[in-house]
């Protein structure tokens, strides 16, 4: 069994709006700098990550434009808009009071059990 | 979710194209590139960093896909992919594409233009407010209408009595000399009440409409006119007002303009209305104002009636010594009804034969449809093979009719124009046919049943080329025996269906042909060759004595019969034929009416003695007119033939004796002639008629027609020096009597040609269609035909084969459209002439024309067939 686990349904677009907040980014650097901040804890197929562009793209939490990146290449950069700004933050929000909620209901021992 | 964001990403997907495509392809490349670059600079080599990368992606091709899919706008690329399909299908096969939008087209076009005259006319709202509460007042006898027009008794009645109407107002209309204005000139002129106005509620756009006050005997005329006759004759509305224009010889003060483009009001097309002063009565007719009333809010019909009743109950006795009638009252009918009711039969009817023309074409193109949807057989299977659903197989199926249908759409409108424009410039004789043109709900119209006509057309080929498909059959029989069989029956029973529609409408088409002959052999009762008329209306301002009128119309006559090439001359208050004829009521002195009967009433006109010999009407018994016969001898009457036969079957008319007019104190009148019958109330009408001689009758308006060796147009020439030599401001109408009779046979010619044309078409389209299901049967059973051909069969009997199974198709049809046509017989009974709906030798003629007709459409396919060459049917397969 490798180190890696699969990314949670929907986490996908919040990882992708915490990397774009950083820097406008191509599909490739976003996958890679997901890998790097989670030190490759997350696996993401590669090529799942430009259906979920194209649905924030709808949205309207991301746009899309032609860059030239640092070695002259055409390039498709992706930036967050203040919407997705918005979104992220919101779901941030919304992830730790989930998280915090599974990490009570994880450490919950049955006191009275023990009584 | 941003809309916006949502809206324009969907629309750069849709219409960004190839380009996206590419952008997608660049992207990913890049993003590969990208990782083989990584993977290397980690120490990877070359190939094996590429593979991984592969790898990592996890596969290019499905991810695109995905990416497709989150563009939003799949169904509408499909959509897009199966138009682009079905239209590169279409020009692949033109004699299909051309075929069937040409047919759908031509019965989609027909379809608009049919439903565009009913939507003008007999589905038009009236251009006035609450139109609804208009209604028209007539004698009627148990919610039937006996006669249409009101006496000056019955108005005033109404008019002081009634508690129904906001408003109630009277209306004639009629030829008149207008001058003053221009050369004199004989035009249509209206004559109303102010309750006309006020109940259509009409406001002037200038001045005032007329008054109450108007009315009074001593009040000086007063008239309204149209925008169009201010500026036209009056130099413009602005200007109209206070100007006068002389009618009759009588001058009347412009008080007002109607708004422009109110060039009628309750049907009737004028552009000068008068005020109408209603005479004092002394007896209770004659009958000539209509009779229009807006009802009270809240009131309706049957209150209306109820009132009406009443007042007829109140007043009909007082002046029942004049009128002995005791079946009529005076009842309501909507007027919407009285203006648009005479269109609705021919418009229905036309409905109903473009509703049947219409069916045959969507049967023919579903038949096409089914051609090629089973030439298309193993294209669906290979689709269905390679996961398409049943629903993308239908879609696929229903896009490909809806192009087709779309293309027949603008066809069908631009032909549906083409209509209109026809129907215009033959001006059929409905009431507001002149309003009638393509408009948005036209259009809607089209675009509704061309959806419509397109699932219907596409219906048949959906259900042969779904059916018994297992999702993942892929079957490769060149033979295809199953799904041909099937969809064989469907096309047998589509070109069945078109014989059945196709039969009522040429057994329509026949009946009206037989009704036109028939009318056209009609005897009018008077000779037209050689026969002019011009009618003149002498002012009675100018003509102020009777005598003068009398000196008036002899001096014509007389000059009239000294033209050279003038045979006879005589003078005549009615025209044949379709001319409303005066009616008068009488009672025979030896047959009197019982009491509590209805008195007869006859057509009655007013001659000269060379009148009868002017137009060719040959005396039967007894005399015409002589000098003797004047105002001051006792009254005669010349009858007609029905007239006497009618009432003196048995013995002879000449010498009986009558009250006429309801005038009990007159001095009895006395038949002294019978003569031949003229058709002046229409040729398919009764010959009724009684004539009186002109020195006992006072009449202002008269026409008088000649005889003459001579053209016609030297003639007129003549005629018009004639009365100008008598009195030059007099305007003179001309006519002959032969345009007179060809247009009383218009409006039955234009009938049969129009239905004519609709069977016609449907009849081709039903040849077209056992035609291409005959071929095609041919060239599936190419093999069949040949072994039998090999094994001896004659190519005679190969044909008859043929010709058989198609005529039998045929035959089916008919026998089904019998039975529509036996149903459908009252729609068209109005309109024939001495001709039964289900009139036996039509039927039988008609069947045998459409049997015929499929036997020669199959005679191509059947010689086809013959000429199969066995060997290389055998092989070929």
């Amino acid at each position: 069994m490798s180190e890696t686990t699969e990314l949670l349904q929907g986490t996908l677009e919040l990882l992708v709006l915490k990397a774009l907040s950083l820097e406008p980014m191509h599909g490739w650097g976003i996958g890679h700098r997901i890998g790097q901040m989670s030190d490759d804890v997350f696996f993401v197929a590669q090529g799942s990550l430009y259906p979920a562009l194209q649905r924030m793209l709808r949205k309207g939490s991301i746009r899309a434009e032609w860059r030239v990146t640092e070695n002259n290449r055409r390039a498709r950069y992706y930036l967050i808009t203040p919407a997705g700004r918005r979104q992220l933050d919101a779901e941030i929000a919304s992830w730790q009071r989930v998280s915090a909620a599974v990490n009570e209901i994880l450490a919950f021992r049955l006191a009275e059990h023990a009584r | 979710m941003s809309l916006w964001s949502d809206l324009t990403e969907r629309l750069k997907a849709l219409f960004g194209g190839g380009q996206r495509e590419r952008e997608l392809d660049e992207e990913l490349r890049f993003h590969l590139e990208r990782e083989v670059e990584e993977r290397i600079r980690q120490g990877a080599d070359p190939a094996a960093a590429r593979r991984a990368s592969l790898i990592a992606f996890g596969g290019v091709e499905r991810f695109k896909e995905e990416v497709r899919d989150a563009r939003g706008v799949r169904p509408l690329e499909d959509l897009a992919a199966d138009v682009r399909y079905a239209l590169r299908g279409l020009r692949a096969s033109p004699v299909f594409a051309t075929a069937a939008i040409l047919v759908l087209g031509l019965g989609l076009g027909a379809a608009t233009a049919v439903f565009t005259v009913a939507d003008r006319t007999i589905l038009a709202r009236l251009p006035y407010p609450e139109a609804d509460r208009l209604v028209r007042v007539y004698h009627t006898k148990a919610g039937a209408v006996l006669w249409q027009h009101l006496s000056a008794v019955d108005a005033l009645g109404i008019r002081e009595q009634q508690r129904v109407f906001d408003a109630f107002g009277l209306v004639r209309w009629g030829e008149a000399a207008i001058s003053g204005i221009g050369p004199p000139e004989q035009v249509v002129v209206g004559r109303a009440t102010a309750g006309f106005f006020d109940a259509l509620s009409v406001a002037p756009a200038v001045g005032r409409m007329v008054r109450l006050a108007d009315e009074t005997p001593d009040a000086p005329g007063v008239a309204v006119v149209s925008d169009r006759f201010a500026r036209e004759r009056l130099g413009g509305s602005l200007q109209a007002v206070g100007r006068s224009v002389t009618v009759d010889g009588i001058g009347y003060v412009v008080v007002g303009v109607l708004p422009p483009g109110v060039d009628e009001l309750a049907a009737i097309r004028t552009g000068v209305w008068l005020q109408l002063k209603l005479p004092t009565p002394t007896r209770r007719g004659p009958f000539f104002l209509q009779g229009i009333g807006r009802l009270r809010p809240g009131a309706t019909l049957h209150d209306a009636a109820r009132d009406l009743a009443g007042i007829s109950d109140r007043l009909f006795p007082i002046w029942a010594s004049s009128f002995r009638d005791q079946t009529a009252t005076l009842g309501p009918m909507p007027l919407r009804e009285t203006i648009v009711g005479r269109a609705r039969r021919p418009v229905e009817l036309f409905a109903a034969a473009v509703g049947l023309v219409l069916l045959v074409a969507i049967a023919n193109v579903a038949t096409l449809m089914l051609v090629r949807a089973s030439s298309r057989e193993q294209e669906l299977s290979v689709r269905a093979a390679l996961g398409a659903g049943r629903s993308r197989l239908a879609m696929l199926l229903i896009t490909d009719s809806l192009v087709v249908t779309t293309l027949a759409g603008i066809v069908g409108l631009a032909i549906g124009w083409l209509l209109l424009q026809a129907v215009a410039a033959i001006a059929f004789n409905l009431p507001r046919i002149q309003q009638v043109a393509l408009d948005g709900r036209s259009i809607g119209f089209t675009v509704l049943i061309a959806a419509v006509s397109g699932l219907l057309a596409s219906t048949p080929a959906v259900i042969a080329g779904l059916a018994g498909r297992g999702t993942t059959s892929l079957r490769l029989d060149t033979r295809r025996v199953g799904a041909g069989q099937r969809s064989n029956a469907v096309r047998g029973a589509l070109v069945t269906a078109e014989f059945a529609l196709a039969l009522p409408l040429l057994v329509g088409a026949g009946l009206l042909l037989q009704s036109f002959v028939r009318l056209q052999k009609v005897d009018p009762g008077f000779d037209p060759a050689g026969a002019v008329s011009v009618t003149l209306s002498l002012p009675s301002v100018r003509y102020p004595d009777y005598p003068d009128v009398q000196r008036f119309w002899r001096q014509l006559e007389q000059r009239a019969s000294e033209i050279p090439g003038v045979v006879a001359a005589g003078l005549a208050l009615n025209l044949p034929p379709d001319e409303p004829l005066d009616e008068n009521n009488f009672d025979l002195i030896d047959q009197p009416v019982a009491p509590g009967g209805t008195e007869h009433i006859a057509p009655w006109s007013t001659v000269t003695p060379g009148y009868f010999r002017a137009m060719g009407i040959p005396l039967i018994e007894g005399r015409t007119f002589t000098e003797a016969d004047s105002a001051e001898a006792p009254p005669v009457v010349v009858v007609s033939r029905s007239w006497a036969r009618r009432y003196y079957l048995s013995g002879t008319a000449i010498g009986k004796q009558m009250v006429s007019g309801g005038c009990t104190t007159c001095p009895p009148t006395t038949v002294v002639g019978v003569v031949g019958d003229v058709k002046y109330l229409g040729l398919a009408r009764e010959a009724d008629g009684v004539y009186d001689p002109l020195l006992q009758s006072r009449n202002q308006t008269l026409s008088l027609v000649v005889r003459t060796t001579s053209s016609p147009a030297a003639t007129f020439q003549q005629l018009r020096a004639v009365v100008a030599g008598l009195d030059p401001e007099l305007p003179v109408v001309e006519s002959t009597l032969a345009s007179r009779l060809e247009r009383s046979l218009e409006d039955p010619f234009r009938w049969t040609t129009v239905l004519g044309g609709f069977a016609t078409a449907a009849v081709i389209l039903a040849a077209i269609g056992v035609f291409g299901l005959m071929s095609y049967a041919v060239r599936q059973r190419r093999r069949e035909i040949g072994v039998r051909l090999a094994l001896g069969a004659a190519p005679g009997s190969v044909v008859a084969m043929v010709i058989r199974r198609g005529v039998g198709y045929a035959l089916a049809g008919s026998a089904v459209g019998i039975g529509l046509t036996l149903l459908g017989g009252r729609w068209i009974a109005a309109f024939l002439f001495e001709v039964e709906p289900a009139d036996p030798t039509t039927v039988v003629a008609v069947a045998a024309l459409l049997l015929a007709t499929a036997g020669i459409a199959c005679w191509l396919p059947g010689r086809a067939a013959a000429r199969i060459h066995p060997i290389e049917a055998i092989s070929t397969e």
